[in-house]
């Protein structure tokens, strides 16, 4: 990746969002995926698009009929098609492509480096780039360590300018492999922090962002849509694939981000939570939020967007992300779908019925993965 | 992407295969079906122990593995087990991502830095690629790590065709390199 300095060799930047696209099964842009996660409209149905007779847990969230997929790559044509949802919003044209890096997260599989050429050949051609600059494959945390990535170069002063794509189309492998591992749903519900949980669903996604420095979109015009306020990386040092269980790694992923944006744990007033509907995991993480949040944790609401829009893996952050940012714009909470009733050993101020109205002056999104990886991103209404 | 314009300082390295080390890399408890986690844990123990001594690391320690390939024999045991009328071993579905080598490290020698995984374009053997340095240097100068174990991984598979640049040809031999750096 080459260098360059616009505000000059040290100069730190606000990065702020001036674009995002989305595919969700909610169906095409951040208006619709917004409506359904604050409405509580889940996207799940029966998979139709490989067999899955011989799976204990046969449904998933796809993107509706009318997106299109047709193309001998069809996930690097859903990322791209988010990815000029963004450009166009930010009002970026070919012209501006050159220097800006392209962050992509995907699912390393045997198909990962033909997708990213794909994608890469595309995104050239239409936004001016130099292909893809780095490919991160790094599980559910991997689009949110490529946002964190994004803000720290901008941030910096290494550019003006960051665009981070995401996609994970549901298909047999992955599909097949989370059923034998006992991750899915037996009832084929997701139910995140909800009695009764029994695993997540898998779900279709592609989503991008053009994260860009606030003088740098200010000069151009472009209007921000949210601030990337804080971020946070952390390890749990724990196991190969379960959380460690006070939710050490995710509790420090989140105190750097806020610690990053000056902000207290008090002044934060939604978390879009991990959440996937795993019985451990699902406490780990509410153990993470009453060491951050103390006796705030009683009056901060939560919800996991998984709950609507499915499991999305490496896609994950980045569609969690956009929810956070269309709550934000429009006002209005996520809510918590499949709850079933309390756990008592949670103890969260769940958003249960929607659509619930706030003004939070900052939002949190969670994520944490395999190999004991945790993200926190803090964002700001613009 | 050039290593930021502070230089890295390596603290240590260690090499999978080593003449110094002869033999398959030990096996991974919980891992099957493929050498390339064995060979990652093997090269990035080394790496460790040459610095530290002794499990646990101090600090905070990132962890970024590179590897253009991935792993391949892991990746074709699940498309395998997704065929029809086939049944797919639920031991895969916990070394289905590149982080999983990553957290048994981590868990070993405390590592509590970030977990990173990426997929660079391509791979010279026995060489960590310039952009994986790079990242590893943005995460030190980001200040979410103390340290990053950097490690490039390729398994031995000549038809993989993971290579997009013929200056970067794929990798005719398994290898893997694991370099302890700081800022």
């Amino acid at each position: 990746m080459t260098t360059a300095t616009p505000a000059g060799p040290g100069a730190r930047a606000r990065p702020v969002v001036t674009g995002l696209g989305v595919l969700s099964a909610a169906g095409r842009g951040l208006d619709a995926l917004t409506e359904a996660a604050v409405h509580g409209k889940t996207g799940f149905g029966s998979v139709t698009r490989f067999d899955v007779s011989a799976c204990r847990t046969t449904r998933a969230a796809l993107l509706p009929a009318d997106v299109p997929l047709a193309h001998t790559v069809p996930l690097a044509r859903a990322v791209l098609d988010a990815l000029a949802q963004a450009c166009r919003q930010a009002g970026l044209t070919a012209a501006d492509g050159a220097d800006t890096p392209v962050l992509l997260a995907l699912h390393s599989d045997l198909r990962t480096r033909a997708t990213a050429r794909a994608f890469g050949a595309g995104v050239s051609a239409a936004w001016g780039t130099r292909g893809v600059t780095r490919v991160y494959t790094g599980a559910c945390v991997a689009a949110a360590t490529a946002v964190a990535d994004a803000a720290a170069l901008v941030a910096a002063g290494r550019h003006e300018r960051v665009l981070v794509a995401a996609g994970h189309l549901v298909e047999p492998g992955v599909f097949a492999v989370f059923d034998a591992g006992r991750a899915l749903a037996r009832d084929g519900e997701p139910r995140p922090f909800s009695a009764g949980r029994t695993g997540t669903l898998l779900g279709d996604a592609a989503a991008a962002v053009v994260v860009e420095a606030a003088p740098a979109a200010e000069r151009r015009g472009a209007p921000a849509l949210a601030r990337l306020a804080g971020w946070g990386r952390a390890g749990d040092a724990h196991h190969v694939c379960r959380p460690e269980p006070e939710g050490d790694g995710l509790a420090r992923a989140t105190e750097a981000a806020l610690a990053r944006a000056g902000v207290a744990p008090a002044e934060v007033g939604y978390v879009n939570a991990n959440g996937t509907g795993s019985a451990l995991a699902d406490l780990a993480e509410a153990r993470a939020l009453h060491r951050v949040f103390g006796r705030h944790t009683a009056q901060l609401p939560v919800s996991s967007s998984k709950s609507v829009h499915g499991h999305a893996l490496e896609a994950s952050a980045l569609l969690e992300l956009a929810v956070v940012i269309g709550a934000l714009r429009a006002g209005r909470l996520p809510v918590n779908a499949g709850w079933l009733g309390p756990d008592p050993d949670l103890g969260l101020d769940l958003v249960l019925d929607g659509p619930r109205t706030a003004r939070p002056r900052y939002a949190l999104s969670l994520n944490s993965a395999f190999g004991g990886a945790n993200t926190a991103l803090l964002v700001a209404p613009a | 992407m050039t290593t930021d314009t502070t230089p890295l300082r390596v603290l240590a390295e260690a090499h999978w295969p080593d003449p110094g080390h002869p033999g398959p890399p030990p096996p991974l408890p919980g891992f099957a079906a493929s050498g390339f986690n064995p060979m990652v844990a093997d090269a990035a123990e080394r790496c460790l122990r040459a610095h530290h001594g002794e499990a646990p690391a101090p600090g905070r320690t990132a962890l970024l593995l590179a590897s253009a390939s991935g792993d391949l024999a892991t990746a074709r045991a699940i498309d395998q087990g997704a065929g029809p009328g086939r049944r797919m071993a639920p031991l895969l579905f916990f070394q289905s991502n590149p982080n999983a080598v990553l957290g048994h490290i981590a868990a070993r020698w405390g590592l509590t830095g970030p977990v990173v995984a990426i997929s660079p374009a391509g791979a010279v053997p026995g060489q960590v690629p310039a952009d994986a340095l790079g990242l590893a240097a943005l995460l030190l100068a980001d200040g979410d790590a103390d340290q990053v174990l950097v490690i490039a991984a390729e398994p031995a598979d000549p038809a993989a065709g993971a290579s997009d640049s013929p200056e970067h040809p794929d990798s005719t031999g398994e290898f893997a390199v694991a370099v302890l750096v700081t800022d």
